[in-house]
């Protein structure tokens, strides 16, 4: 298509548009990072969310009214989502969103919450889960501070020699999500007698980590936690092999998934992760929907446990929408209530069963771990961590 | 009928406003600008401000690099300067808005003149140089002063402030920033016409030669980097004010890259290049986004092409500005007044 | 022990520095033209041979000198489209234009290949080469082979060679060099090719050793000012050794100043030195003394 043809199309669809829009729709937002450092995960989610949003529609919608998202790519930059955000409540009118990263969603929470607008990220940052200072933050899956204190266990339960406590490091990007699970981490290490030796921080483009590595291993580590993203984390894994460290490595749900054992290939045997999805494909119940979707839609795409999450999200807060309009409250304040009615919902197993209610809006305390074994993802083990009051928002 | 424009003296040849109508013209579109809040929604007011903003730095670097011949890499840095000084200022202090947007001012005026100091040694290239490192020192900074800057996370900025009046929305913020951008676009086209301006002038087009004729050319550099960075910390300030949360990531290398060709696209050596250049650069984004929102629907994955067409066109208008119209929309500009001026009979 | 294997490893990583660095000198000895747009370079370099590796079944060897020849042609077509008309014009137009064109590059990566992480196929054995106690990966020992073996083709070449010396004519003085019957045209076309291959080498290398390709590369071209700003814009040498140098400076700073200032040191460091190199020795170590002071 030439430049003018695309000109003159856009012309008559801006002009168009307002007269095609449905009268019976629910306008939802999308903020998406397509481009950005996070792009690698963030678009699968992102297909996630519109494929189960366009299967929500073909199937009943919200009790017959279709949902219309409107997504837009902010490309993991803070002031680019706070511009879009400006646009879709202003403009769009939109009554939730779906959003993503750590960084906007922390920044944005205060506003959110002023404005009354439910934000679903995928930020599993435990800071947004006490809704005395957060009340219209929502995620799905356990909060990365549950999967660091589940992962630690997991190290405590792994360590052999007695005669000492386990020593750990902690690897992360110098950026919100980074630093998001570390003082949690810091203090449950103290709890249940794990030495932190070395505290790595990594920048957002990482191309050697060699003298991270190397500082770690003067302090002599055994087990290293990450939470940064597959591709930094290949290079510390690739680093790693290449220094011949003997440290088991771990690390959250971002830095893991089918596409390291592409990147890292054998260097990222035996890292243990937890997973909040399942691969795609995976025979869960609430799976079937998924893959006929897919066979029906775009049989040749490739699928993974991010394009899972997407769906996992849809089906959350499309059945928060729901009792919303049951309620005959489809608003802000309404959807943010319809939630917190959700006890124990179950998603089909496309994620853990989820939990709101108005003092806590911890989804799920239970984080599965699965290690890479010869190149397969195999699950080790379900960890139920208790509901500690202390622990809500840390 | 006018056919033509005939100076006899000098003060008409240093008229801010070279005819009646362009000055009537101008009063008139500020006016019309007044009433803009009544009808925008809010996203077209965050887009204005945005613009606003955008022309305050953009005169600011036309300044240096355009009338001063001094090239900088650092614009970015030293908007974070005034954008977290204003945070200072205005969270912890409570300062009012009258008091903090001159004073990030003169800070970043401040910080800019420091790192105008290579400009003593350095010119084209290297100064180039110099200023990109300070940018990357600048931003170091800022994601690792926390207790200042708030690191890497961000940092909250209450809404302006002045006694009980809060300017707490796009459309009461639109009156503070499009005045003040007018104001300073003004003072510029002044600054111009007086002693100091004609020295950096000088400066830009022949240094030796301006140092023979008596200007003291390191003073008037530093001076130069004095107020550039002056406006630039304004900008910075209402960036602040805006935005409201500002972290680290306000402030990329993109953004100084952006507000070079601002200036580039607009024209340099020309302060109603710099508004054009920044309506231009900042509209661009919004309408390449409002294009592919809406042809999503039928063309599925456009959204997708949204950041790649952005930079794309970006990089695409730079080039052929610079290959094709090297003065800018301004130059533009004034050729279609000519053309309109002597119409029917122009050629 | 510490400290000799954060040099060691500086050494190595700084050779690709050292590679992307040649090329920025290289455009900037023949036409005093920084070019901006070298990261891009590098990234689509490495984007290129992927997609041959991953389109047919050939052999790495082969992709690669495709990728040189495909790097020849784009050193060309832009010199002749876009620096051409730059020639004379003032330099703040010549900066935004190479500004102007990384961001074509970088968008027509993003267009062409998406923004994921793309596996690279494994070229080296992932096993570590040890040198005592030393190990090093495969894919920097063969950047490090590159870039000797380039020092001294460059020597070479710009010594003894009818265009190497041709090169430099038009470097000291185009108007001269046409006189004297030089294409300056031909030799700018020349010099960006030989910018471009140098940087595809770099980026299919460090595609090699990262065992993935993603936009992030692009990021090479900001980090390669500094070294040759350290070397001396104009000089081979200077490049090669102002590599090795941040290369190390920057591994011995990530060892013990990132830990105290809580990371970020690494990053930062090269252009604390950027700063400092301008207000003592502004042409580098290796630079021809010919800035113009004011």
């Amino acid at each position: 298509m030439s430049r003018m043809q695309r000109l003159q199309l856009t012309l008559a669809a801006v002009l168009l548009a307002p007269a095609l829009a449905l009268a019976q729709e629910i306008k939802v937002g999308g903020i998406f990072d397509l481009t950005g450092i996070t792009a690698d995960v963030g678009k699968p989610y992102a297909q996630g969310v519109r494929d189960a949003v366009q299967w929500v529609n073909e199937n009943g919608g919200v009790n017959g009214k279709k949902i219309r998202l409107v997504d837009s790519d902010y490309g993991y930059k803070i002031p680019e989502a706070n511009a879009t955000y400006k646009r879709l409540t202003g403009t769009e009118k939109v009554i939730l969103i779906n959003g993503w990263g750590t960084g906007d969603t922390e920044a944005l929470k205060a506003v959110v919450a002023a404005d009354k607008v439910p934000y679903f990220s995928a930020s599993f940052s435990a800071h947004l889960t006490d809704p005395a200072k957060t009340p219209y933050n929502f995620f799905v899956g356990p909060s990365y501070s549950d999967v660091l204190r589940a992962w630690l266990f997991w190290v405590k339960e792994d360590w052999k020699d007695k005669s000492r406590n386990p020593r750990v490091a902690f690897f992360y990007g110098d950026n919100a999500y980074g630093k998001s699970p570390i003082e949690a981490g810091r203090r449950f290490c103290k709890e249940i007698g794990i030495d932190l030796v070395a505290e790595e921080v990594l920048p957002g483009i990482v191309q050697d980590a060699t003298s991270q590595l190397l500082d770690m291993k003067q302090k002599g580590a055994d087990y290293a936690f990450t939470q940064v993203t597959v591709t930094n984390f290949s290079v510390v894994l690739r680093d790693a092999k290449k220094l011949g460290l003997a440290t088991k490595w771990g690390s959250n749900t971002w830095g893991f998934g089918e596409n390291l054992i592409a990147v890292a290939r054998d260097a990222a045997d035996g890292v243990v992760a937890a997973m909040l999805n399942p691969p795609f494909g995976e025979g869960v119940p609430g799976m079937a929907k998924v893959v006929e979707f897919h066979k029906k839609n775009h049989p040749g795409d490739k699928h993974d446990t991010n394009y899972v999450r997407g769906w996992s999200y849809v089906m959350v807060w499309s059945e928060g929408l729901k009792r919303a309009d049951k309620a005959k409250a489809l608003t802000g304040e309404g959807i943010k209530a319809a939630l917190e009615t959700l006890k124990d919902f179950d998603v089909g197993g496309l994620a853990a069963p989820v939990t709101y209610t108005s003092a806590d809006h911890r989804p799920t305390t239970k984080v599965s771990l699965y290690q890479i074994q010869g190149g397969k993802i195999v699950k080790l083990s379900d960890q139920e961590q208790p509901r500690k009051q202390e622990w809500l928002g840390l | 009928m006018r056919c033509g424009d005939f100076r006899t003296t000098y003060a008409a040849d240093a008229a801010i406003f070279e005819t009646p109508i362009s000055r009537w013209a101008t009063v008139g579109f500020l006016v019309a600008l007044a009433a803009v809040p009544a009808v925008a929604s809010t996203y077209w007011l965050d887009v204005l401000n945005r613009v606003a903003i955008a022309s305050i730095a953009a005169v600011g670097l036309n300044i240096l690099t355009g009338f001063t011949g001094q090239i900088s890499l650092g614009n970015a840095a030293f908007l974070a300067v005034g954008a977290y000084a204003t945070a200072a200022m205005a969270g912890s202090a409570g300062l009012p808005f009258v008091a903090t947007i001159p004073l990030a001012g003169a800070l970043t005026a401040l910080v800019g003149m420091v790192f105008g100091v290579p400009s003593l040694r350095l010119k084209g290239l290297y100064l180039a140089m110099a200023t990109l490192a300070a940018h990357f020192i600048v931003e170091f900074v800022a994601n690792h002063w926390d207790s200042v800057t708030g690191g890497v996370n961000w940092i909250s900025v209450p809404a302006a402030r002045l006694g009980p009046l809060a300017l707490d929305t796009d459309a009461k913020l639109f009156y503070l920033v499009v005045p003040l951008a007018a104001f300073l676009a003004l003072f510029a086209k002044n600054l111009f016409r007086t002693r100091v301006g004609k020295a950096f002038v000088a400066i830009r087009d022949q240094d030796i030669s301006a140092e023979v004729i008596g200007v003291r050319v390191f003073r008037y550099k530093l001076l130069s980097f004095g107020v550039s960075s002056f406006y630039v910390g304004v900008a910075g300030a209402l960036v602040a004010y805006q935005a409201r949360i500002i972290s680290p990531e306000n402030f990329p290398i993109t953004l100084a890259i952006d507000q070079l060709g601002m200036i580039i696209i607009g024209g340099l050596g020309s302060v109603q290049g710099s508004i054009f250049g920044a309506a231009f650069i900042t509209l661009l984004p919004e309408v390449l986004r409002l294009a592919t929102g809406e042809l999503s629907a039928q063309f599925p994955g456009l959204t997708d092409l949204f950041a790649p067409l952005r930079t794309g066109l970006f990089g695409l208008v730079i080039v052929l500005f610079l290959v094709f119209e090297p003065d800018g929309l301004a130059a533009r500009w004034r050729l279609i007044k000519a053309y309109w001026k002597l119409y029917p009979f122009s050629y | 022990m510490f400290f000799a294997q954060l040099v060691m490893n500086g050494l190595v990583v700084g050779s690709i520095y050292a590679l992307v660095a040649l090329g920025f000198v290289v455009i900037y000895k023949a036409s005093s033209v920084l070019n901006f747009a070298q990261g891009e370079f590098l990234m689509l370099g490495a984007y290129v041979c992927l997609a041959i590796l991953d389109a047919g079944r050939v052999p790495f060897a082969a992709a690669f000198l495709l990728t040189l020849a495909f790097s020849v042609a784009l050193g060309i077509f832009l010199e002749r489209v876009v620096l051409r008309p730059m020639i004379g014009e003032p330099v703040i137009s010549v900066i935004m234009v190479t500004l102007g064109l990384s961001a074509i590059l970088k968008a027509v990566v993003q267009c062409v290949w998406g923004t994921d992480t793309r596996p690279f196929p494994q070229v080296f054995p992932s096993e570590p080469v040890h040198f005592g106690p030393f190990p090093v990966s495969q894919g920097y020992l063969w950047s490090v082979a590159c870039v000797s073996v380039l020092l001294i083709l460059f020597t070479i070449f710009f010594k003894y060679t009818r265009e190497g010396i041709a090169m430099r004519a038009v470097a000291f003085s185009q108007q001269t060099a046409l006189s004297m019957g030089i294409s300056v045209k031909r030799m700018f076309a020349l010099t960006w090719s030989i910018a471009a291959v140098v940087s595809a080498v770099g980026g299919v290398l460090l595609g090699a050793v990262r065992g993935s390709v993603d936009g992030s590369l692009a990021f090479f071209g900001l980090k390669v000012v500094p070294v040759a700003i350290l070397g001396g814009l104009d000089s081979v040498l200077g490049a090669i050794v102002g590599g090795l140098t941040i290369g190390v400076l920057e591994n011995l700073s990530g060892g013990y100043l990132d830990p105290v200032f809580g990371g970020g040191v690494k990053e930062v460091a090269p252009f604390v030195v950027l700063v400092l190199i301008l207000m003592v020795k502004p042409y580098g170590l290796f630079g021809k003394v010919k800035i113009e002071r004011v």
